[in-house]
Order: C-alpha cells, then sequence, then structure tokens
C-alpha cells in the first residue's frame, strides 16, 4: 500500500503509472443513493438540547445554579430541622430571667439574636422565604398579565395605538415614585406589597411581549407559514413560543432580585412590612440601625450576605440562561 | 489575456483554514493550491457555504476571530502572508496591496458619515494626499466611476443614493487604495440585473486603465461567463476544477462542475424540466474522507469514498479533481 | 427634526398633565390620618369634618383638581400639615432643591465620565482581564440591592478611606462619599450599554470594509465605531436621570443630606400628604425632563431621524 500512501501526500497532480499501481477494483462505480447524499449534511439539533448544553458549558452559571438549588432547599427544608427555633419567639434566658439581646454569634444562637432577643439565623431564613414568595407571586403574576395583555396588544391593531401612547405615558414615571404611592395608599402587608411591585410591574413584560408579536405577524417566516395554511394556533405555539418560553422564564428569574431590592427601598422608607413578618428587607433595615457597633454588626452582615448571594445568583443564572437559549448562540 | 507568458502575483499552497465555533471545530479550507496570475480576471464560483468568502478573505487577514490558518502558505511578493501574525504586518498588504468590494453596499458604508468622507479618508491614508488635493482626488475617483456631478454628491450620505450608486461608491473606495489585486465578493447579487451589467462593465474599465487582478467571487455563472478570463470551482472548501473560461464552459470534467451548468435554466425552452443536485453538501465539522461530492456523484468510484481524487490536467491551463 | 421636537415636547407635557391629575386622585384615596397629625385622636368627627371641609377635601374632585391646577399655576404647592404644621411647602422645600440639585448633577456626570470610558474599554478589551473585571462590577451593582451596598459603602469604606460617614455642609470631603454612591449604578448602567453597543458595531459590514480599507483597529474605533455606537447610547442620558432620582430618595437620607430625597422619607414617614403630593410631582417633571432631553439628543446626533415617527426601539 506504500504507492496508496505516496498518493494521499502529495495529491497535486497524479500520472497514469501511479494508478496502475492501485487495485483496480477500486475504479469500478460506487453504489449510489439519493439518501445517502443527504446524510453527511444531516445535523442532530434540536433545541433544548443545545440551550441546556451551551448552559452547561457555562461554569459559572452551573456552580451557581448548583449553589441557588441548594440555598433553595435548605431555606425551605430549615423549619424541618431539628433544633429550630421560631423566628419571632423573644428568647430569654432561663437563668436570669432578662431577654437574650444582641448576643453574638454562639453554639445557641448560629446567627445571634437580634435588639429584642429573637433568633436571627431562623430569622434570615423565614425572611428568605418571605421574600422570595413576594419576588416569586410578583414575577408570575407581572409575566401572567403581562403576557395577556401583551398579546391583546399586539394582536388588536386598533388597541395598539391607543395602549402604546398610554405606555408611553407611565414609562415617564420614575418607577420609585409609583413603589412609593402605591405602598402609601395602601396598609403595609405582604399582600399590599406583591400589589404595589405589580402595578405597573406587568407593563415591560406586555410592551416585549407586543413587540415580538407584531414582528410575529410581519416575519417572513411567519408569512410564509401563514401562506402554507398554517393555523394561527400552531404558528403561535411552533414559531413564537419556544422564544417566550425562556424570555419568560429569564423575566422571571430577574424579577427576584429586582422584587427584593424593591423590597428593601421600601421597607427603608418605612412602607415595607410590619415587623411581625420576618423579611429579608426588614432583617437589613434592623440591622442598619445597629450596624455601627462592630459588636452588633453581625446582624446586617448575615441578612446582607444571604441576600447577595440570592440576588447575584439568580441574576447570573438569568443572564445566562438567556445567553444559552438564544438560537444564534447555537452551533 | 495571455497565459503562456504570464506571471504569478499570488500563489496558494496547501491552505487548511480551519473556525471555532463555541468549542466544535469547523474546517472551512481542506487544502486548497492554486496560483492567481498577473492581470487576469478569475471567478471563484461555488454555492453558498463552499468557503468562497472566506478563501480570499485569508488573503488580508479578514478571518473572523474564531478563524486561523492551520497550515499551508500564500506567497505573495515573495512574502508568506499565512505567517502574518499582527495587525502591522496586515496593514502593508490590506488596501495597498489587495483591496476587497463587499457584497451588500448599503451595509458596507457608515450610514453616518457623508460618502465624500469615506472616500476620502482611503485617499489621504493611501495616496498621501491631504485637504484640498485629497477631495479633487476623491471628485476624480468618483467621475471614474460614473458618479455624476462628483462635488455635490460627495457631501452626501449613503442612504441618498440608489442600489447601484452605492456599489460604484465602494468600488471607488477600493480603487482608490490603489491596490495590485481587487477581490470582488459577489459584487453583483444585491442588485437589478440591469444595474449588474453596468456595474460589470465598470469594473473591466478599471481593470484596464489601473492594470488590476481582478477575482471574481460568485455563484451566478452568467456573470462569470461576461467577465472571467479563467474559472475555479469549488465545492465544500475544496477546489474541483480549475480552467480557461471556454474550457470549463464547454468541456468540464469533474461532475459538480456538469451539474452546475445543467442546473442553469436556458432562456426560450419552454416546458423544461429544471435540473438539480441531490443531496446536500456535507457538514464541515467531521473529517471528510475522500472526495467530498461522492456521495451526490451517481458516476462516483468505490475509490472516491477513500481517497480525494488529485488533480488531472486536461490541458496546460485546465485541471480537474476527478 | 423642529416637528420631532415640537411632538416630543407635546407628549412630555401630556404625561405631566396625567401624572399629576393621577397623583392627585390617589392622594385622595390616602387615610385620612395623614391630614392631623398626632391630633387624630384628639378631635371628634364633627370637628375633623369641619377641618377637612376648610381644607377643600370635602369638596366634589373635579373643583378639588381645578383648584389645585389654579394654584399650581401661582406657584401654591399648598401648605404643610404634619411636618411643619402651616408653612408653605415651596419655602420648605427651597432650601433643599441646591443639594438635590448639586449631588444630582454630581452624580451624573461621574456616571457620564467614567461609565461611558470604562464601556469603552471593555469592548476593546473584549475577552480580557479588564472586560471581565468590569463585567462582575456591573453584574454585583445590578443584582445586589443598592439598599445593601450604599450601607457597605458607608460602613466600610468611609473607614478604609477616612471620609466621614454623615453629610456635613461645611466639610468638603463628606461630599465625596454620597456622590460617588449615588453614581456607581450609572456607571453599572453606562458601562453596560456602551459596550454592548460598541461590541454591536464592531460586527456591522462597515467595519469589515473599514478594515479591508486598510484602516488600524484604533482608527477604526476612533473614527467610525465610537461616533457611531453613540447615538442609541444617548438615549439612556436620561434615564440615568430617572436611576438618580430614586438613588437620592435613598442615599439623602442614608447619609443625611438635607436635600429633597430625604424630605420625601421624612414626608412619608409622617404622612403629610400634601407635601409627599408636591415632592412626587417635582420628581416625576424631572423625570419627563430628562427622557424628553435625551430623546432630542438622540434626534440631534443621528441624521436619519428626520420625521416624526422613531422606531419604537424601547
Amino acid at each position: 500500500m506504500s504507492s496508496f500512501d505516496k498518493l494521499t501526500t502529495s495529491m497535486e497532480s497524479v500520472t497514469a503509472e501511479q494508478l496502475k499501481d492501485l487495485d483496480p477494483a477500486l475504479f469500478e462505480f460506487a453504489p449510489y443513493s439519493e439518501n445517502a447524499s443527504e446524510s453527511r449534511g444531516y445535523s442532530n439539533y434540536a433545541y433544548w438540547r443545545s440551550t441546556w448544553r451551551s448552559f452547561s458549558h457555562n461554569r459559572t452559571a452551573m456552580t451557581l445554579l448548583i449553589g441557588l438549588i441548594v440555598l433553595l432547599c435548605f431555606t425551605f427544608v430549615q423549619p424541618l430541622l431539628p433544633a429550630q427555633k421560631s423566628p419571632t419567639q423573644v428568647y430569654t434566658n432561663a437563668q436570669t430571667g432578662r431577654q437574650e439581646r444582641n448576643h453574638a454569634p454562639c453554639a445557641e444562637f448560629w446567627f445571634g439574636t437580634n435588639t429584642i432577643g429573637q433568633d436571627l439565623w431562623a430569622r434570615v431564613w423565614s425572611g428568605t422565604r418571605t421574600s422570595l414568595l413576594i419576588g416569586l407571586a410578583v414575577g408570575l403574576w407581572n409575566a401572567v398579565l403581562g403576557i395577556i395583555v401583551g398579546a391583546l396588544w399586539g394582536y388588536v391593531r386598533r388597541l395598539d395605538g391607543l395602549l402604546t401612547e398610554a405606555y408611553n405615558v407611565v414609562r415617564n414615571i420614575p418607577n420609585s415614585i409609583i413603589l412609593i404611592l402605591a405602598s402609601y395608599i395602601m396598609r403595609p402587608s405582604v399582600g399590599t406589597m406583591i400589589a404595589a411591585m405589580c402595578v405597573t410591574g406587568w407593563l415591560p413584560m406586555a410592551r416585549f411581549v407586543r413587540n415580538q408579536i407584531v414582528i410575529i405577524r410581519d416575519r417572513e417566516y411567519n408569512l410564509a407559514s401563514r401562506c402554507l395554511g398554517t393555523p394561527t394556533e400552531r404558528l403561535i405555539r411552533k414559531n413564537l413560543l419556544p422564544y417566550l418560553v425562556s424570555v419568560i422564564m429569564l423575566r422571571i428569574a430577574l424579577a427576584i432580585p429586582q422584587a427584593i431590592g424593591q423590597e428593601v427601598f421600601l421597607t427603608y422608607i418605612g412602607l415595607g412590612l410590619p415587623v411581625s413578618i420576618p423579611s429579608l428587607g426588614n432583617l437589613i433595615n434592623e440591622g442598619r440601625i445597629v450596624m455601627m457597633s462592630a459588636s452588633t454588626r453581625y446582624q446586617l452582615l448575615f441578612p446582607a450576605l444571604v441576600l447577595s448571594a440570592v440576588t447575584v445568583s439568580f441574576y447570573v443564572m438569568g443572564n445566562a440562561f438567556a445567553d444559552a437559549a438564544d438560537p444564534r448562540n447555537h452551533v | 489575456m495571455d497565459y503562456a507568458h504570464a506571471e504569478k502575483i499570488l500563489s496558494v499552497s496547501d491552505l487548511v483554514i480551519k473556525f471555532n465555533l463555541r468549542g466544535r471545530v469547523l474546517t472551512a479550507i481542506r487544502g486548497i493550491s492554486m496560483d492567481i496570475y498577473k492581470g487576469e480576471s478569475l471567478a471563484i464560483v461555488g454555492e453558498s457555504g463552499s468557503g468562497k468568502s472566506v478563501f480570499t478573505k485569508s488573503f488580508m487577514g479578514l478571518l473572523d476571530s474564531n478563524g486561523w490558518i492551520d497550515n499551508g502558505s500564500i506567497m505573495y511578493g515573495g512574502v508568506d502572508l499565512a505567517k502574518y501574525t499582527t495587525e502591522k504586518q496586515w496593514l502593508r498588504v490590506r488596501g495597498r496591496e489587495i483591496a476587497m468590494v463587499f457584497q451588500d453596499p448599503m451595509t458596507s458604508l457608515n450610514p453616518l458619515k457623508t460618502i465624500g468622507r469615506q472616500i476620502q479618508e482611503t485617499v489621504e491614508l493611501h495616496q498621501g494626499l491631504r485637504g484640498g488635493a485629497a477631495r479633487e482626488k476623491t471628485h476624480e475617483i468618483l467621475r471614474d466611476v460614473g458618479i455624476a456631478e462628483p462635488e455635490r454628491r460627495a457631501k452626501q450620505y449613503p442612504h441618498e443614493f440608489s442600489g447601484g450608486m452605492r456599489q460604484r461608491v465602494v468600488i471607488a473606495i477600493a480603487v482608490a487604495c490603489s491596490p495590485r489585486i481587487l477581490i470582488c465578493d459577489e459584487p453583483t447579487t444585491a442588485l437589478d440585473v440591469t444595474i449588474q451589467a453596468q456595474i460589470l462593465q465598470l469594473l473591466r474599465n478599471l481593470q484596464s486603465k489601473y492594470g488590476l487582478t481582478v477575482v471574481y467571487i460568485t455563484h451566478d455563472l452568467g456573470v462569470v461567463a461576461n467577465v472571467a478570463d479563467r474559472i475555479a470551482v469549488m465545492y465544500a472548501g475544496d477546489i474541483v476544477e480549475t480552467g480557461l473560461c471556454e474550457e470549463v464552459f464547454y468541456n468540464a470534467q469533474h461532475p459538480y462542475t456538469w451539474a452546475l451548468l445543467a442546473s442553469l435554466p436556458q432562456l426560450g425552452v419552454r416546458g423544461e424540466e429544471l435540473n438539480s443536485i441531490a443531496g446536500t453538501p456535507p457538514s464541515l465539522f467531521a473529517d471528510i474522507k475522500g472526495d467530498a461530492f461522492a456521495p451526490r456523484n451517481p458516476r462516483a468510484l468505490k475509490i472516491d469514498y477513500l481517497l480525494r481524487p488529485p488533480f488531472f490536467e486536461v490541458s496546460p491551463t485546465h485541471r480537474a479533481r476527478t | 427634526m423642529f416637528l420631532y421636537v415640537l411632538k416630543r415636547l407635546f407628549q412630555s407635557l401630556i404625561t405631566l398633565f396625567v401624572i399629576t391629575t393621577v397623583v392627585f386622585l390617589l392622594l385622595r384615596l390616602m387615610p385620612e390620618e395623614g391630614y392631623f397629625g398626632e391630633n387624630y385622636d384628639k378631635l371628634d368627627e364633627m370637628q375633623k369634618e369641619v377641618i377637612l371641609t376648610e381644607m377643600g377635601l370635602r369638596d366634589p374632585l373635579h373643583v378639588q383638581l381645578g383648584k389645585f391646577y389654579k394654584n399650581l399655576f401661582h406657584g401654591d404647592l399648598g401648605r404643610s400639615i404634619v411636618f411643619r404644621p402651616r408653612v408653605k411647602i415651596w419655602r420648605i422645600i427651597k432650601p433643599k432643591v441646591p443639594y438635590s440639585l448639586w449631588f444630582g448633577v454630581a452624580s451624573v456626570t461621574l456616571s457620564l465620565l467614567i461609565g461611558i470610558p470604562m464601556g469603552l474599554f471593555m469592548a476593546r478589551c473584549k475577552g480580557h482581564w479588564f472586560d471581565s473585571l468590569g463585567s462582575g462590577y456591573i453584574v454585583l451593582i445590578n443584582s445586589v440591592p443598592a439598599a445593601v451596598y450604599y450601607l457597605f459603602i458607608q460602613l466600610y469604606l468611609s473607614s478604609a478611606l477616612r471620609l466621614p460617614m454623615l453629610f456635613d455642609a461645611r466639610n468638603p470631603a463628606s461630599w465625596v462619599l454620597p456622590a460617588v454612591s449615588m453614581s456607581l449604578s450609572g456607571i453599572a448602567y453606562y458601562a453596560m450599554w456602551v459596550r454592548r453597543y460598541m461590541v454591536d458595531e464592531l460586527n456591522r459590514d462597515y467595519v469589515k470594509l473599514a478594515r479591508a480599507k486598510g484602516l488600524s483597529s484604533t482608527q477604526i474605533m476612533t473614527r467610525h465605531v465610537i461616533r457611531n455606537a453613540f447615538v442609541p447610547v444617548t438615549q439612556y442620558i436620561p434615564m440615568s436621570f430617572l436611576l438618580t432620582i430614586s438613588g437620592s430618595i435613598y442615599v439623602e437620607s442614608l447619609f443625611s443630606i438635607p436635600g429633597m430625597g430625604g424630605l420625601l422619607v421624612t414626608a412619608i414617614q409622617r404622612q403629610d400628604n400634601p407635601l409627599v403630593q408636591a415632592l412626587v410631582l417635582i420628581f416625576s417633571s424631572v423625570g419627563i425632563l430628562g427622557l424628553f432631553l435625551g430623546d432630542v439628543l438622540m434626534a440631534l446626533f443621528d441624521p436619519r431621524i428626520k420625521l416624526t415617527r422613531k422606531a419604537a426601539s424601547r
């Protein structure tokens, strides 16, 4: 086979003699099939699988994902663990009868106690649960309402002009002012907080969905689908939905840190949840009051750390997911 | 074009170009060897994705940042361009020696700058003129490419020009560099048929006026017939046939070339069945064993699946891999 | 172009009108305790009715609205009830305006001065350490609530840099931390968008032609890309005004700056309705003005915007 090898290495021009050295059987016609001709070009592409593959290659996002899942599981499992204390109970020292105020972290109180004598560890996790719940509720509500309004806005042409003008008007108001107003008018509670964040929180989503639908109506691949007789429902389901789903998940993921941030903001101003319901906003505020002295600073640090861990994870993961889900980034 | 006494201006030998797409490696050019002669009009023909643009971009170092030359050499003026790594080295070549005309004139021009400024920039860069002299030269070049009232038009923005005129502007920019080789990447694809002929005529005139070597990249055989001295047919990152224009059109040897020519609809013939080539081009991510065209070739030999066919000489100027 | 500006101005005025009316109506929904301060429990029903009628709160809504606008045009924003009883609101707000203005302008300027070059460098060094560092910074600022990092700055940075923790008009060093804090999110904002648009522009065809022409990367950046990338970036300048407003509400009370933001916090805590109303109006106006200016700026820079309709890119 040495002449064979010679041929493979110098492929420029070949002479008749070199050809003679090869096995003549190789020069017969090979079987031809049209199906086989397609096979070399075929690529095994599936959208969600490619998305997942893209995402899992991003090490930072995967680490944070795992970390976040662990954190979330722990947050909700925590009350069921043994030796957990109640977040609202004020603890008094059995011996002295005094309240256990401002204890630094120790064996009994893992995160220490606050100024009234409540267990900070339990309060932090309870607060995280509350804040996450608020964030999730706000995110879901904004998504659902946003999609419904956005879809109508985009599809029904007559509504478009009116809603666009209304949107332009509302967009000009700083979001914090709206939040403040809404919270100011209503009585403080978890429901109020969620409501305040949902007053105009669904607008960006509605606007986005509307833009997508408008593009969808006019994009050529959809016109082509319609020409071929594809019913509207299938069009929405196969062309629009896959992209929407990933963006919706992104928005919900980003809504959670945003909601937590807004809650902290409102609590600070004095429009937050009542003190009886622990939330990360409350805890940070309580911590702020005592942060000046180094011995009580832990009351700020622990909630802040947990808060940051949650928000950073959601934010990075949300963005990484958006990147992975973008078909233009798929190979 | 006299090929008997032609002098080589650019020589490519065994060029392999690869791209890294999110971790997967794609071999865009799979070992091409070819020469370009001084003063000729060479047309590189092939379907989309065959690697025509990538091949010529490598001459100027315009490959995307995720691509690199894996192997081979590009000899130009005694220097191997494939070995260039820094921008400074490429700046000696780009524009000055080799210039490029792109496909879509609308996006090729900066929409926020007047076209006069864009041409003048080139003149100042490559011809060493400044200020008033540069502006004079700009107007002269505009006249050369057939744009009337150059003084007025130079102050306008790209969106105020029609498609054909914009392409003329792009050609003006390329010519203002006074290069030796001009590469036209699908110069007429984005234009109306009536304008196409004008642009091709313009290019021919400029070629003879400035003594340029022109390389046309196109998938339109009509354009080829119009302008080319020599044709190179590309498929899946490899050149499968090269030859003089008449040789390839009238005496094509490679099955892919046959299929290309056969798929041209004939004007004036009624009820003709449109021929197409069955199958799709291979995925360039995998290593291709043997002849890339074999699966679509009803006349493939068994050996074609194992080895890449070498070039067979049909005439001193005509070679085919088959 | 002129028509466009006119149209936008008109839109802004309508927006202002709508907001004012809405705020006015909303505030009528507020708990009535806000009008009485500590005296709420001490007064009986009759006295409360009398006071409310006196204040005009029992008139039909449209009458109230009319009176409100009439007063507004005379520059009368009403009187505070709880915070400083019976004092004209304008008199309360006026001394605070310079502080808020100063910090607002300072932080927007800082954001621009630091954020834009940062974004440029990040785009230039895409993939290298500066880009990663900048991206990390942006991630932190965007995900961690401002409330939290302001606190940390006040705590740790002030002792590390030996800057005073609270604001004091007589001490110039105390101006630094609040201004810097307020500009942080603006910096992240600009850096992110500048980088994104730069990267987009760098991928455009005309850049490829410029490279083919023989221009060096630096020349391409300075002569073509930066100017083109700036056009969409200008639309974000007014947005940062809005960010500054919300930032100011926070930072001012945190650092004890006697500005309008801090006043709003106090007004809310004390439930002084007219004061809240007036402040909300002012803040909204600033926001609207900012957005209007941004649209005008964008129109100035882009020769393609000649008509009144602009592509809805937001």
